[in-house]
């Protein structure tokens, strides 16, 4: 951030005091003389070398994987990181399959009619909120489509909101980046997800029960 | 993935496949890695610091409601931000010990639950058109679902 700022002003070739600062900084930071300061470990918390950390090493190369054992820092966690590349990668392609044969379409066919009894919103937003499971982006759009359209109110733009806002692109984000968790759950993948699920309504049903006691002037006009 | 117009997808399994798989990397090299990279080297900083220490005495007593340590509450405040960073900050006090799968079961639908609201504010509430009077609202309603989830899980692990 500092870093970005100096740049900025020194293209205008104008220096603050805080570009000045910036650069001390910048010069501290990577000089390597914080790296073993006697008495003052902390400090080595501000030093490029520290850091960098390093690689795992293969303390018992019979169950070590390329990661090793031990690892710190940025080392340690961009090995990690790559490791969890395959599992990403299988988990988007079966996805990609699965959504391709019609899931998302048998998904919206089910939920559809639980959203008037339990959200009071009409069977039409059931697409716009099974494509927030999938991609925020898209399920975003699709709301700003029905309400610009005319085809919910505005207390069920908000209803909507608060399902699609809590646990947005649900099972895209699950088996992209949750994937690195996986390994270390103690219960069945699918748990969290289903909760997960649950709660989405339990959060919309909340949002809908203060809207119709604390916000209930807000929406008289409208029904 | 959403917008699935019929000439432009192969209609073969495999090639469908490889699209998925094609984006599956470009979500492990463009948003995972930079921010497990970084969640790792913030956990290093507070570690050595001594900040975590501190952190997991005070929170202790509230983690300790979600069976959860102290330290716990890194991962719960880096979620708000953003999902990948927190589950990096979830991952790297797994390698340090300081979680276990346990603590990771209970804290995986809360990460999401609550996970990367700060962006999804510009991407989902913005471009929605949600009213902001009711953004706290909205933002408070998650944060409730996600403490919920944390209660439950610990009935499941």
């Amino acid at each position: 951030m500092a870093e970005e700022k100096n740049t900025q002003s020194a293209s205008e070739w104008k220096a603050g005091p805080g570009a000045y600062v910036a650069l001390i900084v910048a010069i501290v930071f990577f000089s390597g003389l914080l790296m073993k300061v006697d008495g003052m470990k902390w400090l080595s918390a501000f030093d490029f070398t520290t850091l960098g950390g390093t690689f795992g090493t293969m303390k018992e190369p019979a169950k070590n994987n390329f990661m090793g054992a031990g690892g710190i820092s940025a080392r340690a966690g961009f090995l990690f990181a790559l490791s969890l590349a395959p599992s990403v990668m299988l988990a988007l392609g079966f996805l990609e399959i699965f959504t391709h044969y019609g899931a998302i379409k048998a998904a919206h066919k089910l939920l559809t009619p639980l959203l008037k009894p339990l959200l009071g919103i009409p069977g039409l937003t059931g697409l716009a909120l099974i494509t927030d499971l999938q991609s925020t982006d898209a399920g975003a759009a699709l709301t700003k489509e029905l309400y610009d359209a005319k085809q919910i109110t505005k207390k069920d733009l908000v209803v909507m909101s608060a399902w699609q806002y809590s646990g947005a692109g649900m099972i895209s984000n699950y088996f992209s980046i949750g994937v690195a968790l996986f390994t270390f759950l103690t219960v069945p993948v699918i748990i969290p997800l289903v909760l997960m699920f649950v709660l989405k309504f339990v959060g919309a049903i909340f949002v809908r029960i203060v809207l119709n006691t604390v916000y209930k002037g807000d929406f008289q006009d409208e029904q | 993935m959403s917008n699935n117009a019929k000439p432009a997808t192969p209609s073969n399994p495999f090639d469908i496949f490889v699209i998925g798989a094609r984006k599956g990397f470009q979500i492990a090299i463009n948003n995972l890695m930079p921010n497990v990279l970084m969640a790792y080297v913030i956990a290093e900083i507070l570690n050595l610091v001594g900040a975590m220490q501190f952190i997991g005495k005070i929170f202790a007593p509230m983690m300790g409601i979600f069976g959860l340590p102290g330290e716990a509450v890194t991962v719960l405040l880096t979620t708000w931000l953003s999902s990948s960073a927190g589950t990096g900050v979830a991952v790297s006090l797994i390698a340090k010990g300081v979680l276990n799968g346990t603590h990771a079961s209970i804290l995986i639908p809360a990460l999401f639950l609550m996970g990367a609201q700060l962006q999804y504010m510009g991407r989902l509430l913005g471009v929605a058109d949600t009213p902001k009077k009711y953004w706290p609202l909205l933002m408070l309603a998650s944060i409730i679902n996600a403490c919920i989830a944390m209660i439950v899980m610990r009935f499941f692990v």
